[in-house]
């Protein structure tokens, strides 16, 4: 009975997705001003949460029957049917993507105000998410570039939104613009090869062509960089710290988190599914961009003090780090040792889904504070803990996340991939035992500049005495964003609570043996023989510390409070807000240690008074850090595209007759190639 | 209507219009383009009846007759009053030399042969042998929108550039639907009577009508 219904249920599913998000669309466009959040951020929550349970169907095996996508194409080239049916990778990644737009649509109806509540902001975020939903479903190319269209374009509408309020937010959304349509142009021109090489453009038909030899590396390395620029991997991650600050909230959430996963989805579908068989260079090749993309994407956020661009660039790193686990699990695989390479590959799939559920309360939390205080600037806030409770403690959730502390699912997955990196054998491959430990020290040191990063995030932003009086004053948000934010902390403190049967599914998910959920909890890696059972290891460390707090406790209550004051203070304050440590203090040793890659530029004015030039009467400092890659290779190219336009300026210069010149010459040409 | 009749009428309607786009192409003054314009739209409504009847088109008379009226009445009309209220007489910002354009034409007829034998093939149909004289006249009258200065003349290069489409046309097909033809002449109908008002706002904004010396691109 159930495997006769299980494909029907799964194609409800997928149809319930596009139901809903159309309502979604119609609630946008209908309801009155009042009760627009309410309405399409409502039908948007109940669109995610039909995409999370289709795709966890689809992740745990479900067989999909098949939704034909009813688009007429005008074309006369022989395409295969438009299908919509997710395998259990598809799921996942369905899933994933589900679960954070029900997240962000429910913070958003607290928390969207002016264009993002209007009604091409709530249209655009309904088209984005269905997009965002249906990209992993594509049993096809053109299906498949269809939905990655879709959620280009809303993403894209949804970022301009505000462009009338800041200036900003113009030249992120052309960044975002440019960016998200060569990776599309990108995608295309690979499936192309793909489809001229392998005759079809249903995934399935690809991968039995076993498209090889040129024709593969090819498509490999336009898709590559399509999806690379997606997922925001150096040397193109140059939209993402630009488009993630200036979005709405909700929407950083839900791009940072779902949106440039699906760039990972893009990887893993072309490497696992479509060209299997791929020869070495391509793993290294993800190694390296990886590798790069995390180190570079967290140097530049532990030196951010604008919030949000700070977990922009961690974004960067969190994909880089994925992206090196593929490539270390594709090596492995290559070099024989499944094992462990199967490790890899499931440290991949755990590191997208942390990272999905940390970031989405980190935008969300950085939302709200943005809500609260009117500024992402860490260094204006401060003290925030007292007076937003809830945003405070979802977001120092989502920061031990973010930093890989137990008992978290940043620090399962972390420990999976390390486990993983440690196992393998390079005794006998030169390659890999150049690969392996460089690899492992990048990630070490990726994880520790993690570390710090969330900690001034944390520190500056939520502790301390508040900086400025819009910090003083900040209340703490609505009930809809406290439970969107409260609801990302239980899955991130879940998941790292127990990994176990979502680590098993994940195995399957990719066909990985020896990654096993032990006591229903806890999580088993066979290739490491190591265990993780985070239940058993907090009830041992609640066993320690409990008591001690206890003991503490108790003292504490015995002898009462005393007040210190500062004994030669003239009843002063020990210290002042002023004197506290704010970002840009706080990060100054990683600003020497990697000067020459931040390129920090430092300015110190003082300003002395005429009559006397030893007093100083004001003094600032300045520091800005640039974006290496961006001042070394888009500026550049840019400047060579403007002197192109300006050499082109000498062609049309006004002159009708130059025009008519033109074409004239245009014609004859023309005439001429056809006689002969 | 006898097909050697109707060969010599084709020769002569044909050659007329030739004769009279390479006669454009040297001379300066105004008022001889636009009579050469006139004798050119006599022959192309000629040719239309000749083509149209010996097809036994109803409405050839009718289409031949709108032809007559808007190409050898209407514009050239409209022209010369517009270079009369401008007060152009020459065109004294031709950008080629009178042998230069001269050569030029001589080389676009050639052209104009060569490119059309590979359109129009082997064919028996005197009617279609004479097509190369339909694209001498587009050519000749591109050519002349390019080395003209003055703003009239240019004109006249446009016009003769449709009345080669239209040769083209009628020669090919047998023949446009009345409609079509129509909507056609209304459209360069409308392009000639705004641009007589544009000569007129030239000559009272910049004291002469000399396209070369309207550069400055403005937003």
């Amino acid at each position: 009975m159930s495997a006769l219904l299980a494909p029907t249920l799964m194609d409800a599913g997928l149809l319930a997705q596009l139901a809903v998000g159309g309502l979604a669309v119609v609630a946008a466009v209908l309801a009155p001003p009042r009760a627009r959040n309410l309405a399409a951020g409502g039908a948007l929550v109940a669109t995610g949460l039909a995409g999370a349970v289709t795709g966890v169907a689809a992740l745990l095996g479900v067989e999909a029957g098949g939704v034909p996508v009813p688009v007429a194409l005008p074309l006369t080239a022989p395409l295969d049917a438009l299908v919509l049916a997710p395998d259990a990778l598809g799921g996942l990644f369905m899933a994933l993507a589900g679960v954070v737009v029900a997240l962000a649509a429910l913070f958003g109806i607290g928390y969207a105000h002016g264009a993002a509540a209007s009604r091409t902001g709530w249209t655009a975020f309904a088209v984005f998410a269905v997009g965002l939903q249906l990209v992993p479903a594509a049993a096809d190319a053109i299906s498949f570039l269809l939905a990655w269209e879709l959620m280009a374009l809303g993403s894209t509408v949804l970022l301009l939104a505000d462009h009338a309020a800041r200036g900003p937010v113009r030249r992120a959304t052309l960044w975002y613009a440019v960016m998200t349509h060569l990776s599309f142009l990108l995608l295309l021109a690979g499936f192309g090869v793909l489809v001229a090489a392998g005759g079809s453009t249903s995934f399935a038909a690809m991968r039995t062509a076993g498209v090889a030899g040129p024709a593969a590396d090819l498509a490999f390395v336009l898709m590559v960089t399509g999806f690379a620029t997606k997922a925001g991997l150096v040397p193109v991650h140059v939209w993402l710290p630009r488009a993630h600050p200036e979005a709405p909230s909700h929407m950083s959430a839900a791009m940072s988190a779902a949106m440039v996963k699906m760039g990972v989805y893009g990887m893993l579908l072309l490497t696992l599914r479509l060209l299997p068989a791929g020869p070495r260079w391509w793993a290294l090749v993800l190694v390296a961009l990886g590798a790069v993309s995390a180190l570079y994407g967290i140097l530049q956020a532990s030196v951010q003090a604008d919030l949000k661009r700070l977990l922009a660039y961690s974004t960067t790193e969190n994909i880089g780090l994925i992206t090196t686990a593929v490539g270390v699990g594709l090596l492995l695989r290559d070099s024989g040792q499944s094992a462990v390479a199967d490790v890899a590959l499931v440290a991949a799939l755990l590191l997208a889904v942390s990272h999905a559920a940390f970031k989405s309360v980190l935008f969300l939390g950085a939302g709200s504070v943005l809500h609260a205080t009117g500024t992402r600037d860490l260094d204006l806030l401060g003290g925030l803990a007292a007076r937003m409770p809830w945003t405070s403690g979802a977001f120092g959730v989502g920061a031990l996340g973010a930093a890989a502390l137990p008992v978290t699912s940043g620090f399962v997955a972390e420990w999976v991939l390390l486990q993983g990196l440690i196992h393998v054998d390079a005794r006998t491959d030169r390659l890999l035992a150049i690969v392996i430990p460089v690899t492992m020290g990048i990630v070490a040191l990726t994880i520790g500049l993690g570390l710090l990063t969330f900690v001034k995030a944390y520190g500056i932003g939520f502790l301390a005495r508040p900086r400025t009086s819009a910090a003083a004053d900040a209340r703490e948000a609505g009930v809809a964003m406290r439970t969107a934010m409260v609801a990302g902390a239980v899955l991130v403190v879940g998941l790292g609570l127990v990994p176990g049967p979502l680590s098993q599914a994940l195995a399957a998910a990719v066909a990985a043996t020896g990654v096993a959920s032990v006591n229903g909890a806890g999580l088993a890696v066979g290739a490491a023989a190591a265990v993780l059972d985070p239940v058993a290891l907090t009830a041992l460390a609640a066993a320690v510390l409990v008591p001690l707090v206890a003991v503490n406790v108790v003292l504490a209550r015995r002898h009462p409070r005393r007040e210190v004051a500062l004994a030669w203070g003239c009843g002063g304050e020990r210290t002042s807000p002023r004197m506290e440590y704010n970002a840009t203090s706080y990060s100054e040793p990683v600003v020497r240690v990697f000067r020459a890659s931040l390129q920090a530029r430092r300015a110190v004015d003082v300003v002395h008074p005429d009559s006397a030039p030893m007093i100083v009467e004001h003094m600032s400092f300045t520091q800005e850090t640039a974006d290496v890659v961006e001042s070394r290779l888009y500026l550049p190219a840019t400047r060579a595209l403007a002197r192109a336009g300006d050499l082109a300026r000498r062609v049309q210069n006004g002159s009708i007759h130059r025009y008519i010149g033109i074409s004239f010459a245009a014609l004859v040409l023309v005439l001429v190639v056809v006689a002969l | 209507m006898s097909t050697q009749l109707y060969q010599q009428l084709l020769a002569t309607t044909t050659g007329l219009l030739l004769l009279t786009a390479v006669l454009q192409v040297w001379g300066r003054t105004i008022i001889r383009a636009i009579g050469l314009l006139v004798v050119q739209g006599v022959a192309l409504a000629g040719l239309v009846l000749t083509v149209g009847v010996r097809a036994g088109e109803p409405t050839a008379p009718l289409v031949a007759a709108l032809v007559l009226v808007v190409k050898a009445g209407v514009l050239p009309w409209a022209m010369a009053r517009g270079a009369r209220r401008a007060g152009a007489t020459r065109d004294n910002a031709a950008l080629a030399k009178p042998a230069v354009e001269l050569i030029g034409a001589a080389g676009l007829t050639v052209l104009a042969y060569a490119v059309s034998g590979p359109l129009v093939g082997e064919a028996a149909d005197p009617a279609l042998r004479a097509v190369p004289v339909g694209f001498s006249l587009i050519l000749l009258g591109f050519w002349q929108l390019l080395i003209r200065g003055s703003a009239i003349t240019q004109l006249v290069g446009f016009l003769m550039l449709d009345n080669g489409i239209a040769t083209v046309s009628f020669l090919i097909s047998g023949g446009l639907p009345l409609v079509v033809e129509l909507g056609a002449t209304l459209d360069v109908l409308l392009v000639v009577l705004i641009l007589g008002a544009l000569l007129v706002r030239m000559q009272a904004e910049q004291g002469h009508i000399d396209v070369p010396e309207l550069r400055e691109l403005h937003d």
